[in-house]
């Protein structure tokens, strides 16, 4: 009898203690690793490659060049008036890197949230509803009247608010949710960049868009994720197709939280910066630049050779955890189409 | 009449049983969502990370109430495409091998991270990378060196005390008697507070480690108990005396210990602790030499056989042999923990053995100066070797 109970709970203990083991045999699959080493399983491949971006239709590829300049039309005075509409949300789960499901706030629904754009001393009027269970507001860097400043004026769940003020100065500037506590709203995404062009515009450029974020997906105070427009490695895997020669204008804004400073080193070439775009002088021509919470840059570069370069931070543990990307630069002169 | 009456009592048997079930049903069951409130979280359980050639392995387990699964792998916080096999879903329990290809250097520190979907990271850190060691004729050769010096060897030596214990007087007789029941339960003692360590070191909570020691403890306790008595009942009417009896006991309770220290010494050799093992390997030829003499204790009433003390002395001391053949090629911090139980549940059978013995030996007491002395005296002798391991 004795034995009997033993035999059963060794058998019933070795059921759960030895690793069950699948009898199927799979075709082995082939995979590099980022050193360029080929491995070979039978098993699944778990690398931050196959972002597919199904689960919230956001697209990097696409907001990278995405400027929202709104609804436009003329006032009596001859300005131009331009309206928005923003929706704030605090309900969307969204698969910000292939298998990791995170809890995303959104301004209309994508982290970050629409790039608004202006020109000097157009009227922006900014029509925001909170469809979200907490409280949202937006608040824009720049000058405006103080009631417009997105702060004091919490807008509850299914609250409307109108937001309304000239756009200046010229720059890159930002918006995000002001409401307390602000760390935790804008780590779970409510922000995005807020561009007001000169009115006698810029020189011709590509122009770019990188929010600089991280994810603390287990909400432990440190992020697990890094990247540039929120999905972490995704340029690295999709780089971005530029030509040589022509000028790019790249839009950096970090919104990084937790991480007092974040930086920006491009591979192959040097940029000129403009601190928030505010200025038409240059402050440095260089291939490094360190920003602190909430700083802008507008970077202007050219590349003279075609190729794949990287672009990165230099603190090498944010690239390693997914803040990292490639520009493709292709020759300007070469017709690739009939390469390819 | 009867079969009625069996009946009703299988009935009053299987009756609560079958309520239980009902409303374990009414609570669980399909349909029912009388449970459902509260947030369930998910959790995995790294248990080994193994370093081989331009790869870290890493087994995990997922010790939550639901599903997972694994979709980043990370070395010192920093992400690595890896592989996991056979795939990245595990359900209740399931493990999986996860590979990460990595040039890792040796003696390093690392820490594994595995996120799971809801991107939550778990971790797990190793002291000092060590290659992971392969089965060849060589390495099997040492290991089992090693397992025949801490085993076999020093059993053998402290056999030899026999001849010594076979001159000695009643009352020296009982005293050394004694001293070996103090040493056995130091070594059951010790075994336990090894397991527990251990469990706590490597095993996850839901294996509720001190109760599965408690468990096992006791378990291998009343299987080697009733074991021993219909041993020893036997040996009245057999020609096995009653002290070979105790001691074959006896070296069959050092030989489960054995096994399972064996195992320790192989995973600390496997693990790279070579200069822990050093002392490890030493302290535990000292300490074993005490096996030794209590395996002969008892026995030292009979004539000398040499053959059979030798037959004695090797089912004690070979299972270290294999002990540190497995712990060495393949380490299993479960298995370890089992081990050492039953080893403690042995030797604590063996001290009651023992124990009963020295009674009907001294008119039905224990309260004998030399018995109490050599108790105390035991533990003090291995509470002092021990500090060398």
């Amino acid at each position: 009898m004795l034995m009997i109970l033993i035999v059963v709970v060794s058998v019933s203990t070795l059921y759960f203690v030895i690793p069950a083991v699948s009898d199927a045999a799979v075709e082995p699959k082939t995979f590099l690793t980022h050193t360029g080493l080929a491995i070979q399983t039978t098993g699944d491949v778990i690398d931050p490659i196959g972002y597919t971006g199904e689960t919230l239709e956001f697209d990097p590829e696409s907001y990278l060049r995405d400027f929202d300049y709104g609804t436009v039309s003329e006032l009596k005075d001859g300005t131009i008036l331009r309206e928005f509409t923003i929706t704030a949300r605090d309900d969307q789960v969204m698969e910000v890197s292939p298998g990791v499901y995170y809890n995303v706030w959104t301004f209309n629904g994508s982290v970050p949230g629409p790039t608004i754009r202006a020109t000097e001393g157009d009227l922006v009027r900014v029509h925001f509803s909170n469809e979200g269970s907490k409280s949202h507001t937006m608040h824009f860097h720049g000058i405006h009247k103080a009631e417009m400043d997105g702060v004091f004026e919490n807008v509850g769940p299914g609250g409307k608010f109108t937001y309304e003020f000239l756009a200046e100065p010229v720059g890159l500037h930002l918006y995000h949710c002001h409401v307390h506590p602000v760390e935790e709203h804008i780590a779970h995404g409510l922000y995005g960049a807020y561009i007001i062009d000169p009115k006698e515009g810029r020189a011709p450029a590509d122009e770019l868009v990188f929010i600089l974020n991280g994810l603390d997906t287990d909400f432990d105070g440190e992020n697990n994720f890094y990247g540039a427009n929120t999905v972490p490695f995704y340029y690295q895997h999709h780089p971005i197709e530029i030509t040589t020669n022509e000028l790019i204008r790249a839009y950096v804004v970090n919104i990084l939280e937790f991480d007092p400073v974040n930086n920006f080193h491009l591979h192959g070439t040097l940029f000129h910066h403009y601190p928030a775009g505010t200025d038409t002088v240059p402050s440095g021509f260089n291939d490094m630049l360190t920003m602190s919470q909430g700083e802008r840059e507008i970077l202007e570069f050219e590349y003279k050779y075609p190729g794949l370069y990287m672009f990165h931070a230099h603190n090498t543990e944010f690239s390693e955890k997914g803040w990292v990307g490639s520009f493709l630069a292709k020759d300007s002169e070469k017709n690739y189409s009939d390469e390819n | 009449m009867a079969e009625f009456s069996n009946y009703k009592i299988a009935l009053s048997a299987i009756g609560p049983l079958i309520l239980l079930a009902i409303v374990i049903a009414f609570l669980m069951g399909p349909g029912t969502n009388f449970l459902e409130f509260g947030l369930v979280l998910p959790e995995i359980h790294i248990e080994q990370i193994n370093f081989v050639d331009n790869e870290i392995q890493v087994i995990v387990r997922n010790t939550g109430p639901i599903d997972v699964n694994i979709v980043v792998a990370d070395i010192n916080d920093r992400i690595q495409p890896a592989a996991i096999e056979p795939d990245n879903h595990l359900t209740k329990f399931e493990t999986a091998l996860v590979r990460i290809p990595y040039d890792w250097n040796e003696g390093q520190p690392y820490n594994i991270g595995l996120t799971i979907d809801d991107g939550t990271r778990f971790e797990k850190s190793v002291d000092a990378a060590s290659l992971k060691l392969e089965a060849n004729i060589e390495l099997i050769g040492y290991l089992g060196l090693i397992g025949f010096l801490i085993g076999i060897v020093p059993i053998m030596i402290g056999l030899l005390w026999f001849s010594f214990i076979q001159k000695l007087g009643s009352s020296k007789y009982k005293f050394f008697l004694a001293f070996t029941v103090g040493l056995l339960l130091f070594l059951a003692f010790d075994a336990i507070e090894e397991a527990s360590e251990i469990s706590q070191r490597h095993l996850s909570d839901i294996f509720n480690g001190q109760l599965l020691i408690m468990t096992v403890v006791i378990l291998s306790f009343l299987i080697l108990f009733s074991i021993g008595n219909s041993l020893i009942k036997k040996s009245q009417f057999s020609k096995i005396s009653k002290p070979l009896a105790i001691s074959l006991m006896i070296a069959v309770g050092i030989g489960f210990h054995n096994f399972g220290e064996g195992l320790a010494v192989g995973a600390a050799i496997a693990f790279g602790q070579v200069a822990l093992s050093t002392f490890l390997i030493v302290g535990f030829a000292i300490h074993n030499t005490t096996e030794g003499f209590a395996i002969a204790a008892p026995m030292a009433r009979t004539k000398a056989m040499v053959l059979r003390l030798v037959c004695l002395g090797l089912i004690a001391g070979t299972p270290a042999i294999f002990g540190t053949w497995i712990g060495g090629f393949s380490y299993s911090p479960f298995a370890t923990v089992v081990f050492l139980s039953i080893g403690a549940g042995a030797i604590f059978q063996v001290v009651v053995s023992i124990i009963q013995y020295m009674r009907e030996e001294n008119e039905n007491t224990l309260s004998n100066t030399s018995i109490i002395l050599g108790i105390g005296l035991g533990l003090i002798v291995m509470y002092l070797t021990s500090i060398l391991i």
